[in-house]
């Protein structure tokens, strides 16, 4: 065990990490918490203190209790996207690997999209609907799926080539079961790395979302929300905005460590190209 | 040719060189201000935001001009005269009157523009109502002919709310009154630098020197205003932190309005002074949507009134800063003629939420979703909405909090469609206490049903009120009056009023002479 | 040979111009909010509003308005700004310089910064210098840009006073006044950049290094470390050219929050305060815009790489 961790420090580190807070998240209400939307304006602002340990935001909310609390809509985000996108990834990325007809199309179209920088396409988006959770799940996966489709396309595209897959192909295997067989298990572990860094840029994405005004509702407690609300006061009542600062970074780290280490054990190949 | 092509040459190449050195002469002469909000337009005619107001009464001017007591004084006009029974009024324009292009102002000016203004604004569709003729008699002079008395007619050409009766040249008043002007050329101190405007971030402008101020010393809108700057440039800023760093770092010389939080970190500074923008201040609103249930039944907007904690709403909006705001169960501005606390004791002691959860009852409300359109884009509105939130929920309100910006509050609340198709239950927003001290400019107190502001409440008590004013013949009358406006608006609440607060402006101390005004007055202002 | 690849690699953008076309003008087409009633302000009533829309031309069918504003963008006309009543083209114009000086600058800067701390960590791979570089690297991706640039602000300006918190000073007004406006903007707006460009050149230094010719060549004690590296620098930059074509996505989504954080007057804070009030033609240039100079600057870079690397033109 110890020897493993030694050998793949990333996932120890990240996976250890992002356990922990996810345990976090979802004991939330047994972490010494309060209602995190609880308003108490005639407390506002308090410094950090023994009853307020993370100190009190602008209407008197504890700050401890909405980083907590905030912790589940960053991972939910993170996760949702990380997942949403990989699954209509894949589907895009299949069904252009497979049927040729539809290849150009679909890259098209892909291609359109990804040259629309990722934050402006998911603000963009934002600024069709209003502001939910799904909404930015929804918009943040839409910036992303293209890059996943075109990472799976290009994995189908070299799969085919190879001696058994083409031998497959030759003896009349059904397309599904070509898929199920032959081209998933080999489009996993670069789709499982490629996975973990959208989780980790959908959770900063939504916290710029919301810096911007353009992200969950403020009356979610995220992370995004927190210092989009803290902002205007970063130079008198710093907590406000580094406790959340603090909280997203190390996430974002926790995952992108866990990752680097996906990266390094499953795919040694991809490892020296990225 | 070729000579002269030369001459311009070295002309141009001198002018260059000497640039650096007038830059530096000129910092004194320069004053960089942070306004409230981006500056998209310049038409305050057509258009009520405050920020367009501000930056309009630089570039155009009135007829007549409020003072600091709200008394108008003649500014374009030498004087007026009018009949006894209050139906002729005859202006007549002091003469030295230009554009800003070297035009002279004309009668001819005054009466497009006051035709113009009269379709948008609330008093002067009044005049309208009652208007047999508006005419150019000679060059400099113009009438009105109305076929009913008009008393309030110097308050209406000179009140400092938007829309303002402004005069433009003739060619801009043509524009369609419901169409944001194009040209901005004015008669005002200062002119407008379309060329250097760059809508989010700028706008300039630059000394007219052809304006000839009147004697009398200024005072807000009225009066000789003096312009010690060649140049006024606005920054717009919209994170109150990045503005509250300029100005500690004296990359801005006036910031109009700081956030309470940040004052102790601005007094703190030795260069910086912080005071009071405006004595009249502001009252927060709570609007409710009359026309569908619950708030269409009465009981349930007065439910919301017992539980409505001003306190709440005002530390929520001012900080901690105890100085800036007061309770008030009033309509009208505190401090003003016509301030009021009659008929307002359901605002006053402790909340009772049991009460109010039993008049919700009583009115038929049942766990519907109740919806709350917050403009989060805006400090106070967020506030206020926040408030609200935790209010209703005390309450046993089933609230859809929706998260919005201001121009989504804005277009969305104009829709009388029910709640759940597109409509709306609450949002919130503020009144300038300027445009609070009686109902002429205070469009959010009219309730004429259909026909009033947004949550369209239908009071005829209020409305006879109203009425009464209009025609009150003196004060005594006008107080009369406005006890029963009070009276009756907090008995169908009209809307809630969440408290009275006052804002600060801020300033390098090497500036001097601001005034405490509802609006920043740039006349009188100088540097160094 | 290589004419034919470029041409049909810019061939190629053209459909993927076209649907950005559609795409952009359909979301902002559907977007809700009305920016008739906010211009009318709070007095209007819905008769007014309805007129007002009437007047911009917001109540015509989407065929007719796409194909009128399609046609309009070919000819360089952006449209009209519904809230500044100017054009877009001039809005965007004006905004053009600091934008373009913090994107430019914060390429410099990252690629000077980060290249040789990518063949440095590459040179000392599982050192600890290695390590610590690596590990600011997962760091840049992780730290958002606002945070990033609220620290430096505080410190650089408010504690030691060193350089301004806000604003922008055209290059024409000094090289000097310029920088000192930038400095923050492009530190903050790099970090995110130097930590990809760094990863990259580790990653694609190490490859190469591992290479049988490389390894021979060190084996037999053949020429100076230095000359070696170099060399293998020349052949790792192509993985390089195209990661810093690719990034130009992260530096223009960087730039909408940077440009607001420190108040620059650019394209970034144009976009941002349109999408706040609903200024269709606005977003629909900006968003266009900077999609076409992605498409153009990812063209280049592929056919730089096509230069570089032959075998990509199959």
């Amino acid at each position: 065990m110890i020897r493993w961790a030694r050998r793949n420090p990333g996932i120890a580190a990240g996976g250890l990490l992002l356990v922990l807070i996810v345990l976090i998240a979802i004991l939330a209400p047994l972490m010494f918490t309060v209602d995190p939307t609880a308003l108490a304006p005639a407390r506002r602002t308090r410094p950090p203190s023994a009853q307020h340990w993370f100190g009190t935001d602008m209407l008197g909310r504890d700050v401890y209790s909405r980083v907590i609390y905030g912790s589940r809509v960053s991972l939910i985000v993170g996760f949702a996207v990380a997942l949403l996108s990989s699954v209509f990834g894949l589907a895009i990325g299949v069904l252009a690997g497979f049927v040729r007809w539809l290849d150009e199309v679909v890259m098209r179209a892909m291609d359109g999209l990804m040259s629309i920088p990722p934050i402006l396409l998911a603000i963009a988006l934002m600024a069709l609907t209003r502001g939910s959770v799904q909404n930015v799940i929804i918009a943040i996966t839409i910036a992303e799926v293209p890059r996943v489709g075109r990472l799976v396309r290009g994995v189908v595209l070299s799969l085919r080539e190879l001696p058994y897959v083409e031998a497959a192909i030759a003896a009349g295997t059904r397309t599904p079961r070509l898929v199920w067989r032959h081209i998933l298990p080999n489009t996993l572990a670069p789709l499982i790395v490629q996975a973990s860094y959208i989780c980790a840029s959908a959770m900063i994405t939504e916290a710029i979302l919301s810096f911007i005004g353009a992200g969950t509702p403020p009356i979610v407690p995220s992370w995004g929300n927190i210092m989009a609300e803290g902002r205007a006061l970063w130079q008198v009542k710093p907590f406000i905005v580094f406790f959340p600062a603090a909280a997203l970074s190390i996430t974002v780290l926790a995952v992108n460590l866990l990752g680097d280490g996906l990266r390094d054990a499953l795919d040694p190949r991809l490892a020296k190209r990225l | 040719m070729p000579v002269l092509g030369r001459r311009a040459a070295l002309t141009l190449a001198a002018g260059a060189l000497a640039a650096p050195a007038v830059a530096r002469a000129d910092a004194a002469r320069v004053l960089r201000f942070v306004p409230q909000a981006n500056l998209s337009s310049l038409d305050a005619v057509a258009g009520t935001q405050y920020v367009v107001r501000n930056a309009a009464a630089m570039v155009w001017e009135t007829l007549y001009g409020v003072d600091a007591s709200f008394t108008p004084r003649p500014q374009m006009c030498e004087g007026h005269e009018a009949s006894a029974d209050f139906r002729t009024w005859t202006f007549r324009l002091r003469p030295g009157l230009r554009w800003h292009d070297g035009e002279r102002v004309t009668s001819r000016d005054v009466v497009a523009s006051l035709q113009r203004w009269m379709v948008r604004d609330t008093m002067g569709q009044v005049i309208r109502g009652r208007l047999d003729a508006l005419e150019a008699i000679d060059d400099r002079s113009v009438r009105f002919r109305l076929n009913k008395p008009f008393s309030k007619m110097l308050f209406a050409l000179g009140k400092s709310n938007a829309p303002m009766a402004l005069i433009m040249p003739e060619r801009i008043a043509r524009t369609d009154p419901f169409q944001l002007i194009g040209d901005y050329v004015g008669s005002g101190p200062m002119v407008f630098r379309k060329d250097e405007w760059v809508p989010g971030a700028r706008a300039v402008f630059a000394r007219f020197a052809g304006y000839q101020p009147r004697q009398e010393p200024g005072e807000w809108l009225a009066g000789g205003k003096r312009m010690n700057f060649e140049r006024i440039e606005w920054q717009i800023l919209p994170d109150p932190a990045t503005a509250g760093a300029a100005l500690q770092n004296g990359e801005v010389d006036w910031w109009e309005t700081p956030i309470p939080d940040l004052v102790p970190l601005l007094r703190r500074n030795r260069d910086v002074v912080v005071d009071i923008a405006d004595p009249l201040g502001n009252l927060g609103s709570l609007r409710m949507n009359h026309l569908f249930p619950p708030f269409s039944d009465v009981r349930a907007r007065q439910a919301l009134l017992m539980a409505t904690s001003q306190s709440d709403y005002m530390e929520a909006v001012c900080g901690g800063d105890a100085a800036l705001w007061q309770t008030t169960a009033s309509f009208f501005t505190p401090g003003t003629a016509l301030y009021t606390e009659d008929g307002g004791e359901l605002l006053k002691g402790p909340r009772r939420y049991d009460a109010a959860k039993q008049l919700l009852a009583a009115a038929g409300y049942n766990g519907e979703k109740v919806i709350l359109m917050v403009a989060t884009d805006m400090a106070i509105t967020k506030a206020e909405g926040d408030v609200t939130a935790d209010m209703l929920g005390r309450i046993g309100m089933n609230v859809d909090y929706q998260a919005l910006d201001w121009g989504t509050v804005g277009a969305r609340r104009a829709k009388k469609d029910p709640p759940g198709k597109g409509g709306w239950h609450i949002f919130h927003t503020w009144h300038a206490g300027a445009d609070c001290i009686n109902p002429a400019p205070y469009t959010a107190l009219d309730a004429g049903g259909d026909k009033a502001w947004f949550g369209w409440p239908n009071s005829p008590a209020v409305e006879d009120g109203i009425v009464a004013w209009y025609d009150a013949p003196d004060a005594t009358a006008e107080k009369a009056a406005a006890a029963a406006i009070n009276r009756a608006a907090f008995a169908d609440v009209v809307y809630i009023p969440t408290g009275f607060f006052r804002q600060y402006q801020a300033w390098r101390r090497d500036v001097a002479g601001i005034a405490r005004a509802p609006f920043p007055v740039f006349w009188g202002v100088r540097k160094g | 040979m290589i004419w034919r690849y470029a041409g049909r690699r810019i061939l190629a953008t053209i459909p993927v111009m076209g649907f950005v076309a559609l795409f952009v003008f359909s979301l902002l087409y559907f977007a809700p909010g009305d920016p008739a009633a906010i211009i009318a302000g709070d007095q209007a009533s819905a008769e007014d509003i309805v007129r007002i829309r009437a007047s911009l031309g917001l109540d015509r069918p989407f065929i007719v308005r796409f194909g009128e504003w399609l046609w309009q963008v070919l000819h360089g006309d952006l449209g009209t700004s519904i809230f500044a009543n100017l054009p877009v083209a001039h809005m965007i114009g004006q905004r053009v310089e600091p934008t373009l000086s913090l994107m430019v600058l914060t390429l410099l800067f990252a690629v000077a910064v980060a290249v040789p701390l990518g063949v440095l960590a590459a040179a000392r791979a599982g050192s600890w210098i290695d390590r610590v570089i690596m590990l600011f690297a997962v760091l840049g991706f992780s730290v958002p840009v606002f945070v990033v640039g609220y620290l430096l602000a505080w410190v650089f300006a408010l504690q030691l006073d060193w350089l301004p918190v806000q604003g922008y000073v055209p290059l024409a007004r000094g090289v000097l006044p310029w920088l000192r406006n930038l400095v923050m903007p492009v530190i903050a707006l790099g970090a995110i950049y130097i930590a990809l460009i760094a990863r990259i050149t580790r990653a694609a230094m190490l490859e190469v290094l591992g290479q049988d010719y490389i390894r021979t060549a060190r084996a037999k004690g053949l020429g100076s470390l230095p000359v070696l590296f170099l060399h293998a620098l020349k052949n790792a930059s192509v993985p390089i050219v195209t990661v810093v074509g690719i990034g130009v996505a992260l530096l223009i989504g960087g730039a909408v929050v940077t440009e607001t954080v420190f108040a620059i007057p650019g394209i970034g804070r144009l976009v941002v305060d349109a999408i706040l009030r609903r200024d269709y033609p606005v977003i629909q240039g900006v968003t266009l815009l900077f999609s076409v100079v992605y498409v153009l600057v990812n063209l280049a870079v592929d056919l730089l790489y096509s230069v570089l690397d032959p075998r990509i033109r199959q």
